[in-house]
């Protein structure tokens, strides 16, 4: 099977790319995909501690390019997946430090061993967002349904667009259906129709996430979690297969909701 | 009773007068079959007599002229002078429209960030989104959403049209004319409407067409 490389972008900071990446990537390693995550976001590298895997980074992308060290060495591998690897970004440099021409060399080398390449774009058009753009053949557009999120994400779709990545995905993140169904949040549909890309998946508002990300443990891992099903779905949509996509889980009712349909199944 | 008259590079119809337009297209259909042998390009001269038609009338006789390859020289009428009312009627939000000889069309989205310049008028197949511009020396015509910024008229033609499927702009601007919604109200329009200058305001009205 021919490898993709994948890049996970937004525009606008705070979104939710670093989490996406990395629990798309550990949930691509669980169904027994070969991964690797490129964090590009020199400088303020996180993908490495939101996969908990701080601790052993030795080498990093910078060292790679600049001929320190051999690929494979800096590549760190997850602790809980085989086919789970991670590149992580250099800390004490910045976006200039790699080009986007070294980037697609980069990539075009990790093809050659994994299916699945997904590279963590950082915030902003600069030369951080042309680096990871570089070598990549398709594109995630992460928003948030706020006003903001939504205009950055235009502007980056057409971006993409500029340097020739039409088949680019969206992920709504954060949706609260509650605020929705009150009226108070975008909803799905504005945003699709000022974006018209398709959508591969909505990611619910889910405090699980943060409770994950402070441990270094993906979402996907844990079966309960709301967000976590929800990446999970978009992996196996990622590979191909058709989900529907749900647009208004229920939210986690609350007991007096719960006490409401007991009521209900009474009846 | 219809005459066909020529010279080399004209054909002269006279087809007189008939009670009603669908008669008229009849005949001309009639006599265009019988001068199949003129080359492409033969300009046509037609006589209609005592009849009017009304301007989009006239653009239905041009097509059939066109599909046989001929132009319009001329139509020729003594009817009576057309009355004020008919000419309220008949007229047509493009009527006015000033005329560019360059025309851009962009078949996509413009999103924000992107810029279109034209010293024409600019056609788009798709939405001008939040945070893009396009300005144009003409006219302007969104086959889509328009939710960004428009300039028609961008060299101080008043006579520049912006026309969307479905107006929404940011701001838009005419000339030296700019305006914006008025703040606080959400007015959801879901039909074609176009934007133009009359007694030095921007108003924008229903398309019809």
């Amino acid at each position: 099977m021919k490898s993709k490389v994948i890049v996970i972008t937004s525009g606008k900071g705070g979104v939710g790319k670093t989490t996406t990446t990395a629990n798309l990537g550990t949930a691509l390693a669980m169904l027994n995909q070969r991964v690797v995550m490129i964090d590009t976001d020199i400088g303020l590298r996180n993908l490495d501690v939101v996969l908990g895997l701080e601790n052993r980074i030795v080498f990093d992308i910078v060292d790679v390019v600049n001929g320190n060290c051999k690929l494979n060495q800096a590549l760190i591998r997850d602790k809980r997946f085989e086919g789970l690897h991670l590149l992580p970004a250099a800390q004490t440099k910045d976006k200039t430090a790699v080009t986007p021409h070294q980037m697609k060399n980069l990539t075009n080398e990790l093809r050659k061993d994994f299916d699945v390449i997904l590279v963590d774009c950082p915030a902003g058009i600069e030369q951080g967002f042309r680096n990871a753009v570089a070598g990549a053949d398709q594109a995630i557009v992460v928003a948030t349904p706020e006003i903001s999120s939504v205009r950055d994400a235009d502007r980056i779709i057409g971006l993409l667009e500029a340097s020739g990545l039409k088949n680019s995905n969206l992920i709504i993140n954060r949706l609260r259906s509650k605020m929705v169904k009150r009226g108070d949040m975008m909803d799905i549909d504005d945003i699709l129709d000022i974006l018209s890309i398709s959508l591969i998946g909505v990611v619910p508002e889910d405090e699980s996430i943060v409770v994950s990300t402070n441990r270094g443990e993906p979402a996907v891992l844990e079966n309960a979690s709301r967000a976590g099903g929800a990446y999970r779905r978009i992996s196996r949509r990622l590979m191909g297969e058709e989900l529907p996509i749900m647009a208004m889980e229920e939210e986690n009712t609350g007991i007096v909701d719960r006490f409401r349909k007991m009521l209900k199944l009474a009846r | 009773m219809a005459i066909a008259t020529t010279n080399k590079s004209e054909i002269y119809l006279n087809i007189g007068t008939l009670p009603s337009f669908a008669e008229l297209e009849d005949e001309l259909m009639y006599q265009l079959s019988n001068l199949s042998s003129y080359p492409p390009g033969t300009l046509v001269r037609i006589d209609i007599g005592e009849q009017r038609l009304t301007s989009k009338q006239v653009r239905e006789v041009e097509d059939m002229l066109l599909d046989h390859g001929f132009y319009l020289q001329d139509l020729m009428s003594n009817g009576p002078p057309e009355s004020e009312g008919d000419k309220e009627a008949d007229e047509h939000p493009f009527d006015h429209m000033p005329y560019y000889n360059d025309t851009v069309m962009i078949c996509r989205h413009l999103r924000s960030g992107q810029k279109l310049f034209s010293e024409g008028n600019v056609v788009i197949l798709g939405d001008v989104n939040p945070g893009a511009e396009v300005i144009a020396g003409g006219n302007i015509l969104v086959m889509g959403s328009l939710r960004g910024l428009v300039h028609a008229g961008a060299f101080g033609d008043e006579t520049a049209v912006v026309s969307a499927y479905r107006m929404n702009p940011t701001q838009l601007r005419i000339a030296n004319h700019i305006t914006r919604p008025p703040d606080g109200e959400n007015v959801d329009v879901s039909i074609p409407e176009v934007a133009r200058i009359r007694t030095d305001k921007v108003v924008i009205e229903k398309l019809k067409l």
